[in-house]
């Protein structure tokens, strides 16, 4: 269980993150989304203990994170972004220090377990240097279970990792749920959609969102685009779209046609539908373009930003699209 | 596993500052001796010391050479302004730089704990390398008839002069996260210290005051802050005095303070 009240840190000038709540609850894997530098990072390092928060309280395995710092710690199994590792120790040798800091009982046969549970039995004696960076994500992974936490707090597991690796991970992530209170930071949503049962989400520090993932497609959907493919020649169903009084604009992507209503909370699927079979075109495809992390960013966003920021956030978003297509893709190409 | 299991686990986990010091500390130690630089500074400085040894018996061979034996710890603390911060510098600022303070950070551990964990590995190491330099006392003793009492006073000096020089130089470490400003910055604070003599006499040289008492006392309190007026003068003669051990062990619990404290304003600032 992991409690959020009124959370601030400030980087002298700069307020990373600004008075945010949520609970997180045992048994559930609760996602944390929020583009980079949103303070998904400043959050966790303040629940691990790593970092005192500027003002609030946060209460971690029932433990306050600044006052009890170290019963928290015990609880508490935190992956880092950046998987720190020392490069020159064994994957076991690595978990074994671990486990003799955390004082757990049987660190040999605990580290073969983790490592075990984490598919790197194999690798066990490697030098953490000569792993790739899928394995060594998976170490970090193991010494964040090593000593059965009952909070665990991973920050971005998944990222830069191959397609077959995010899968394991998130395997593992999911099977973590039943016995722990898992908060995830991850910028996919797809990802997140798959494996948490509660988002957060976060942008500019401050929550801008929550709520399980279905909660939160269907709510930003009905603002959505909507997809048309027809059998017909795309130039004639372009004019005859465009001509529809509730849409605001119509272009040509590789998937189809994409409609973009003029008003969000008019849909205007039943009147494309009528002009369709007006015109007796045969129809292939008629529904919501799927919501991506990006769009809800922008969604969400909008009401708070300027228009300098939203201009910064837009090239950002772009480079962040370019990334989050390419792991799409992969995703896909997997599940075949 | 069964929710039952889970909790035995949990509750058998048990953490105490000393088994953790001792986590650290072998792994530190480990370190050493696996690690290229501390056998490269062994390798040079039993190299240098073999060679001063062997032309100094060699030449003094019509007299007792017994004396020859304190040159060679005294000539190591003396080359421990650049020895030490050496030895030093990779402790803190590396696990700054690969980000695995991070990690250290969240365990059930204080800094204080991995702090003297490290230190007292560098110190070991520096142990083993002072012990190494005995084979010339066996030699002497082979050969001629040293002065063991002095010796005690000469190899006891030496070692607590190394364990502050030692904790000196770690503090720069957690300073800065790059290894060589911290070699540098311990250097030049190590060898100020070891320069203090010299700065004592530039003291009572000047004639600020009319009292020339005053200036006097001020030279000797500037003399009394070096690393060398507890040495030199005192235990490399032989003379072993409780305060210049209380001054050693006082700088080494100083450092490692300090460090500490700098460690956690890490957190504060990360």
């Amino acid at each position: 269980m992991i409690e959020v009240q009124n959370l601030v840190k400030k980087y002298g000038e700069v307020t990373a993150v600004k008075g945010i709540s949520f609970v997180a609850k045992t048994g559930q894997v609760t996602g944390f989304l929020g583009p980079n530098g949103a303070g998904k990072t400043t959050t966790m390092r303040m629940l691990t203990g790593f970092m005192p928060p500027t003002a609030g309280k946060a209460i971690v395995a029932g433990y306050d994170v600044f006052e009890q710092s170290m019963e928290v710690r015990k609880r508490v199994g935190y992956l880092p972004e950046s998987v720190p590792l020392y490069r020159d120790m064994t994957a076991r040798g690595y978990l074994q220090y671990m486990g003799e800091i955390r004082g757990v009982n049987g660190t040999r046969q605990k580290a073969a377990e983790v490592l075990e549970r984490v598919g790197l039995t194999s690798r066990a004696n490697s030098r953490i240097r000569t792993l790739s960076k899928g394995m060594r994500q998976r170490v970090g992974l193991a010494q964040a279970l090593l000593h059965d936490p009952e909070v665990l707090i991973l920050d971005e597991p998944t990222i830069g990792l191959d397609p077959i690796q995010v899968l394991e991970i998130r395997d593992v992530v999911r099977q973590l749920r039943e016995a722990h209170t898992v908060l995830f930071s991850t910028h996919i949503l797809s990802e997140a959609e798959q494996v948490c049962d509660n988002l957060v989400i976060i942008n500019q520090g401050t929550i801008v969102a929550e709520g399980s993932p279905a909660q939160l497609r269907a709510e930003l959907e009905r603002g959505g685009r909507i997809l048309v493919r027809t059998e017909a020649p795309t130039e004639t169903v372009m004019e005859a779209l465009r001509s529809i009084p509730t849409v605001a604009h119509v272009e040509q992507t590789v998937e189809g046609i994409v409609v973009t209503p003029r008003d969000v909370s008019v849909d205007p699927r039943p009147q494309i539908a009528q002009v369709i079979v007006q015109n007796n075109w045969r129809l292939i495809e008629l529904r919501p373009l799927a919501v991506n992390l990006e769009e809800i960013f922008l969604e969400l966003t909008r009401q708070t930003a300027t228009p300098e920021e939203e201009e910064e956030k837009v090239k950002h978003i772009a480079d962040e699209n370019a990334v989050s297509v390419i792991s799409e893709t992969e995703e896909g190409s997997t599940h075949e | 596993m069964s929710s039952e299991t889970v909790q035995e686990v949990r509750q058998a986990s048990s953490t105490s500052a000393l088994g953790q010091i001792w986590a650290v500390y072998k792994r530190e130690l480990g370190l050493y001796f696996r690690s290229p630089v501390a056998y490269a500074v062994a390798f040079a400085l039993l190299l240098l010391f073999g060679l001063i040894f062997t032309s100094n018996v060699s030449q003094m061979n019509q007299r007792a050479p017994a004396d020859n034996l304190n040159f060679i710890p005294s000539l190591l603390t003396f080359l421990l302004f650049l020895v030490g911060p050496l030895l030093t510098m990779r402790l803190l600022a590396e696990e700054t730089r690969e980000g695995t303070l991070e990690v250290l950070m969240t365990l059930p551990m204080s800094e204080s704990t991995f702090i003297i964990g490290k230190f007292l590995a560098v110190w070991t190491y520096y142990t083993v390398v002072l012990a190494l330099t005995l084979v010339y006392y066996l030699i002497l003793n082979a050969i001629g008839i040293p002065d063991h009492g002095r010796a005690v006073g000469v190899y006891l000096g030496a070692w607590l002069y190394g364990g502050a020089v030692l904790a000196i130089s770690m503090v720069w470490s957690a300073v800065t996260e790059d290894q060589i400003v911290a070699a540098f910055l311990g250097a030049a604070t190590v060898l100020i210290l070891y320069l203090a003599d010299l700065a004592a006499q530039f003291v009572s040289s000047l004639s600020f005051s009319e009292n020339p008492q005053l200036t006097e006392n001020l030279a000797n309190a500037v003399r009394e802050l070096g690393l060398t007026a507890h040495y030199n003068s005192t235990m490399f003669v032989g003379v072993i005095r409780a305060e210049d051990i209380l001054y050693f062990v006082f700088l080494i619990i100083a450092a490692l303070f300090i460090t500490t404290r700098i460690v956690e304003t890490r957190r504060w600032r990360a």
